[in-house]
């Protein structure tokens, strides 16, 4: 039987500074997942890395490796970190647990900010990962399929992200409580990547006076100034950038900070103290939190903005009550699909067993009465399924739609296996299954 | 000349319109009931007109109608031109918050006026560099209240963004319009009051030791807030050229400025001959 364990920490256990350390980088991703599979051979692994959370899904033989403390000691050696420094931080689910918490991850109800979208991209960007690492395998495909499924149907079927703020436009509103106007104010973009040209896209409705954007690869700089009217800027010029700017939108995937407060401090005289605004929504942060500190500088991370998105959205309670009702039922039903194909073979063998017992039983008894007309002897071994059906049709439902704990099934599975003398169930090829239960 | 009691009355009447709007327009933020938008409204005009109504009964009574003749029409015209401000402000381009700030100013300015006209009912005119010193140094006092007002936004607002602790009910503009506003108080204010400060001077020049402030005028706490004001203010003016006093800095001299002011206001409620 396989286990899966979920090792992670989010927004609601960790603060930026905790979860920046543990960030992984689509590289570090792809190292990470190979370094699982070469310690662990027979463990699957997807690594779910977003601004608000560090996720580490595993599945494995019931008694094989790794444990949670391998896990931990895993990011910890990974990230270069004693594990004091983070796993106070971390929770860890298994199972049923780790099943409903990726579906409500996944329906972002597990998000900071309510219903946003984003997030169903994110777990399926670290399941194509994993996938393209075939770090996936029979537990894990349908698993984050049927995940991906439940988060669109709670996004489709409930209006859960209808009137959403994003922390794009809580940023520009953040700037208008600030700025006057914008015509002539200069916003730099540090960065050319998706969370840049997002926010991009709200500030360029403002009509600042400049545009700028400034990434170390030149000519993704030039395309996101070009689909802007901007202006591309040399990254090597980034003093005199942020001497020119009003607002600065920073997202890199820089592994350090690109503005410190030794860079910034210098320039504040050159800027002759214009207030600016600073947004950092990179992960881990570009910005030193020291510059936040000086005078004339408001310094926002991702933290912050999704902070003012959380209080401000209304209630929605009656979405969400649908959406938790969504993911319930869809985590049960997973459940059930989960448990019949781990147990299918199990109890094939049961009843094979017993119906050969029954049925050698039957002929020794038959043998020694010659006299019965066929009909009699079809009737005899309807009799015997019958009873074998009968006698075994508790236990396997139980064993099948049981709401007993993990522990207590898998007690219940080795009882069986020991007491019936079964041999322990393969699992079942994966072209098989690899769908996952249909979707209700 | 001391105001009777009907102009009292009617200037009380005139408070509790100016008490109620304020009080309506904090519910409508705190309660978010938008619809007492119009009553908060209608109360600021009604006290506007009563106000003005008392001003016009005791010039008539007065036999005069020059503004400012005396302590009880120069503080109820600073009052009625700083709630007139805030209505102008807040139809032209709205600053939130600003009648929060600036109508408790109004409404103690009115409580002064009803104390201190009866009990100092000094007559103030008596030249012509009188009424330009009265006007201009009132003048300035008005919209210093106002650059003090919007400093005190302002420190709030900062202080807020810097905290993140931003609450959408309350909200005063963007910084950069509370500075542009500021200081555009700030630079009226500042040439009302040099104006002010210059004909004072002039007059107790010209006058000698026959002026009320007496011969050490120079020493009089009056004239030593005044100048400290009007050093203050220039201070907040020299902004431009060291930008490194823009923002809470000059912020929390506007407020100060302010402040001073006030005192400067009292002192001429109290010192001898502090109308003088």
């Amino acid at each position: 039987m396989q286990r899966l364990l979920l090792m992670g920490l989010n927004h609601a256990t960790a603060p930026l500074e905790v979860r920046e350390k543990l960030a992984f980088s689509t590289t570090q991703r792809r190292c990470a997942l190979r370094g699982l599979r070469e310690r662990f051979p027979g463990a699957e692994a997807v690594i779910l890395s977003t601004c608000n959370r560090v996720e580490l899904y595993v599945s494995r033989p019931t008694h094989e490796l790794p444990r949670p403390e391998q896990m931990v000691d895993f990011l910890g050696r990974f990230h270069q970190l004693h594990p004091d420094q983070f796993s106070p931080h971390l929770y860890h689910k298994a199972n049923v647990e780790a099943v409903a918490h990726l579906f409500s991850v996944a329906s972002s109800l597990d998000s900071m900010i309510l219903g946003e979208t984003q997030i169903l991209g994110q777990v399926r960007e670290a399941y194509d990962l994993a996938r393209s690492e075939q770090s996936a395998g029979l537990v894990l495909h349908p698993l984050f399929q049927r995940a991906l499924a439940v988060g669109k149907q709670v996004m489709t079927q409930t209006t859960i992200a209808e009137g959403q703020l994003s922390v794009a436009s809580v940023a520009v509103d953040y700037a208008r409580r600030i700025f006057d106007q914008f015509s002539d104010k200069t916003i730099l973009s540090v960065g050319a990547g998706k969370m840049a040209t997002l926010v991009l896209r709200h500030f360029a409705q403002l009509s600042p006076g400049r545009l700028l954007v400034c990434n170390r690869d030149h000519r993704k700089a030039e395309e996101l100034a070009r689909r802007f009217q901007g202006t591309p800027a040399a990254f090597e010029h980034l003093s005199q950038h942020l001497v020119a700017a009003d607002v600065v939108v920073c997202a890199t995937g820089s592994s350090e900070p690109i503005i410190t407060a030794e860079l910034f401090e210098p320039l504040r005289k050159l800027r002759r103290y214009r207030p600016i605004f600073m947004i950092d929504i990179a992960m881990p942060r570009d910005i030193d939190p020291r510059v936040g500190e000086l005078e004339h500088v408001y310094l926002y991370n991702i933290d912050d903005l999704q902070q003012v998105v959380r209080q401000n959205q209304s209630q929605r309670n009656g979405s969400l009550e649908a959406a938790r009702r969504i993911v319930e039922m869809e985590v049960n039903s997973f459940g059930q699909w989960h448990r019949a194909r781990e147990m299918g073979p199990m109890i094939e063998q049961l009843y094979a067993r017993h119906h050969r017992m029954a049925q050698d039983e039957l002929r020794r008894t038959l043998n020694k009465m010659p006299e019965l007309t066929d009909d009699q002897v079809a009737h005899f071994e309807d009799l015997a399924r019958r009873v074998v059906n009968k006698l075994l049709h508790d236990p396997v439902q139980r064993l099948r739609n049981g709401q007993m704990p993990h522990g207590m099934q898998q007690t219940y599975v080795h009882a069986l296996e020991k007491l019936f003398n079964l041999d322990p169930p393969t699992t079942p090829k994966q072209d098989d299954d690899a769908e996952g239960p249909s979707a209700t | 000349m001391s105001p009777n009691a009907g102009q009292l009355g009617l200037l009380t009447v005139s408070v509790i319109f100016f008490a109620v709007g304020g009080v309506l327009s904090l519910l409508r933020v705190f309660r978010q009931k938008p619809g007492l938008r119009l009553p908060a409204k209608i109360c600021a005009y009604f006290g506007i007109a009563t106000s003005l109504a008392v001003l016009i009964w005791h010039a008539r009574m007065r036999g005069s109608w020059y503004p400012l003749e005396d302590n009880f029409d120069a503080l109820i015209w600073l009052g009625v031109l700083l709630a007139l401000f805030v209505q102008y402000v807040q139809r032209q381009r709205p600053l939130a918050g600003l009648d929060w700030f600036i109508m408790p100013v109004v409404i103690l300015l009115l409580v002064a006026a009803g104390i201190f006209g009866q009990i100092s009912p000094r007559e103030y005119i008596d030249s012509t560099w009188s009424i330009v010193h009265r006007v201009t140094a009132y003048g300035g006092a008005a919209v210093f209240a106002v650059a003090g007002a919007t400093g005190a936004m302002y420190l709030i607002h900062n202080r807020r963004l810097r905290r993140k602790t931003i609450r959408p009910e309350f909200e005063f503009g963007s910084l950069e319009r509370l500075e542009r506003f500021s200081m555009a108080s700030v630079t009226l204010g500042f040439a009302l009051l040099s104006v002010g400060l210059i004909t004072g001077v002039a007059q107790a020049i010209h006058m000698g030791p026959y002026t009320r402030l007496g011969s050490h005028w120079m020493t009089q706490p009056k004239v030593l807030l005044a100048f400290a004001v009007w050093l203050i203010y220039a201070l907040v003016l020299h902004t431009p050229i060291n930008p490194r006093l823009r923002g809470r800095r000059a912020a929390t001299l506007s407020v100060l400025g302010f402040v001073l002011m006030v005192g400067a206001l009292v002192a001429v409620q109290f010192m001898p001959g502090g109308t003088g």
